[in-house]
């Protein structure tokens, strides 16, 4: 059966690692209710820190050049990914049914569902 | 049986194309596979039939061809990758019968909703269904839709694989996801239909033929779900708004106005195919309005109207309170608000105009047909500077050739008026 990643992306950088509203305490309960009901099709997944702690890694000049490292990218754009879920569905259709069950489809989010390469099958 | 001429040959086996394809993406679980197979039935058909006579069952005949073609391709492919081949697929293409009629039909219905997926860009969507259900070829709907080839390949490439690799089933909705994807089906048919009525003199056959193309699908569609009222709805409002193909454009490639089309060439066995579906649809949608039956029912009102003074626009300003109730969108109130112009004069037209610029003025300001009605309106009640004004803000939008020569011809009477002498 395809895997898919269900990427969660929202607005404003949220910082999950700390509950501290009433709407990030009714998310998470959200999430955890997903987590519950989805449990059957979930293969992997996590939440992310907000992009501030985000470290990003680039070889200059090619393989085996100079390892250059730099801070963020911090959200420049509107909507950063902030976690994801590793599902595994006969088709898209039941992703995108899954994916629409994730709080953040109707909390200011988007879900992008993307196929997951399989290289464990011959010839892919 | 004897064989045709040539055009009779290509266009059966265009007839039969889709159905043999549908069948073979069942049965390979790959749109491309099928496709190929297909494309080499079809070659090899065109080359033998002439030759050795019409099959006594084409499609049979097609259908086997294409197997055999199938196979030898999936055989390939084990080469290439060392992925093992599904035995269950071979085994399904050996088989020396056709499947039963109704399960053929049911193949082509999820071959529609495949290539109709909401998850594929419209642009893609449309490409691929004049590829799969029309039996078009790259090239042709290349001209079709006014891309180069090179890029058409890369579209249908795109969608090909965004099915394949996304996984998007091969099946019919669920009846709780029907009706959503219905409506998604007749929008992509109604694209192709308006990129065929926005067709220009000079534009490609392929590109004026997709209206035909839209209707062929519609009616293709229509007979898989006889009882969508909106399927059948969509078809009825593609054949009368396609009655008048004749009389749009002028010589020179400019719109003629429905007001000065020659009613006598209307084509009047389109309007009596439109007006019988559009019955059928109504009378099955009593208490639950269609959008695609409503636009038809207003389509038919001009159709049986024998002169454009005779027009009956209270019954068409009624339909468009139902349309607005069901069908909320800017584009309804802007019609409604230029039918209720003939109905009420001009500055009726011009004050709902007003009030639906207050409630949707993102949405309007800058699109072409609101400033383009508003500038006729204040053009007939002979305020030509504002009226020169909003025509010059519609010009402002890329627009089809023949509505931007229209709209210059509107600017130019602002001139004439405003420099001669004031009635």
């Amino acid at each position: 059966m395809p895997q898919y990643a269900l990427l969660i992306y929202e607005v404003g950088d949220p910082d999950w690692s700390t509950l501290d509203t009433p709407d990030k305490k009714e998310a998470m309960a959200g999430y955890g209710e997903f987590g519950a009901t989805a449990a059957a099709v979930i293969r992997g997944g996590a939440a992310l820190y907000p992009t501030t702690t985000s470290t990003v890694v680039q070889r200059r000049g090619g393989h085996g050049g100079e390892v250059v490292t730099s801070d963020g990218p911090f959200s420049e754009t509107k909507e950063v990914l902030t976690g994801f879920y590793q599902v595994e569905c006969a088709d898209l259709d039941e992703a995108l049914e899954w994916a629409s069950r994730i709080p953040a489809a109707w909390t200011g989010g988007k879900i992008e569902v993307r196929p997951i390469i399989d290289f464990s099958s011959p010839g892919a | 049986m004897a064989v045709g001429t040539e055009g009779t040959l290509v266009r059966l086996v265009r007839d039969e194309g889709p159905w043999v394809l549908a069948s073979l993406v069942r049965s390979t679980g790959s749109l491309q596979v099928a496709e190929d197979a297909v494309q080499d039935a079809v070659v090899r058909a065109l080359e033998v039939w002439p030759v050795r006579g019409l099959p006594a069952q084409p499609r049979a005949w097609l259908t086997l061809t294409a197997r055999r073609r199938a196979i030898d391709l999936l055989r390939r492919e084990v080469r290439r990758s060392g992925k093992e081949a599904d035995s269950r697929v071979l085994a399904d293409l050996e088989r020396p019968d056709l499947p039963d009629a109704s399960v053929i039909a049911d193949d082509l219905l999820r071959l529609i909703f495949t290539v109709c997926h909401p998850s594929i860009a419209v642009d893609v969507q449309v490409a691929l269904a004049l590829r799969t259900l029309c039996g078009l070829d790259t090239a042709e709907i290349a001209r079709a839709m006014l891309v180069s080839e090179a890029a058409m390949a890369k579209r249908l490439t795109r969608g090909r694989r965004k099915i394949a690799d996304a996984g998007i089933p091969y099946r019919t909705p669920s009846e709780a996801d029907l009706p959503a994807r219905v409506a998604g089906v007749a929008s992509t048919i109604y694209v192709v239909f308006t990129q065929g009525h926005d067709a220009v003199v000079d534009d490609a056959p392929e590109r004026v033929a997709l209206c035909d193309q839209a209707i062929r699908l519609a009616r293709l569609t229509m007979d898989l779900l006889p009882d969508d009222p909106s399927i059948t709805g969509l078809l009825a409002l593609l054949l009368l708004q396609d009655s008048r193909r004749r009389t749009r454009l002028d010589p020179r490639g400019g719109v003629v106005l429905l007001c000065d089309q020659d009613r006598s060439q209307w084509d009047r066995a389109r309007i009596a195919d439109g007006m019988s579906l559009l019955g059928q649809a109504l009378r099955a949608t009593p208490t639950t309005p269609d959008p695609y039956v409503v636009q038809a029912a207003i389509a038919a009102c001009h159709a049986v109207a024998p002169t454009w003074a005779e027009t009956n626009w209270d019954a068409i300003v009624s339909w468009y309170d139902v349309l607005v109730a069901v069908h909320d969108t800017p584009v309804a109130w802007l019609n409604r608000a230029v039918a209720l112009s003939e109905r009420d004069g001009p500055a009726a037209g011009l004050s709902a105009l007003d009030t639906l610029a207050r409630r949707d003025s993102r949405e309007l300001d800058g699109f072409a047909p609101y400033h383009g009605a508003r500038g006729q309106l204040l053009l007939e009640l002979g305020r030509h500077g504002e009226a020169a004004a909003e025509l010059r803000r519609a010009l402002d939008q890329p627009l089809p050739a023949a509505v931007e020569r229209h709209l210059l011809c509107q600017l130019e009477r602002c001139r004439d008026r405003r420099s001669g002498p004031q009635p």
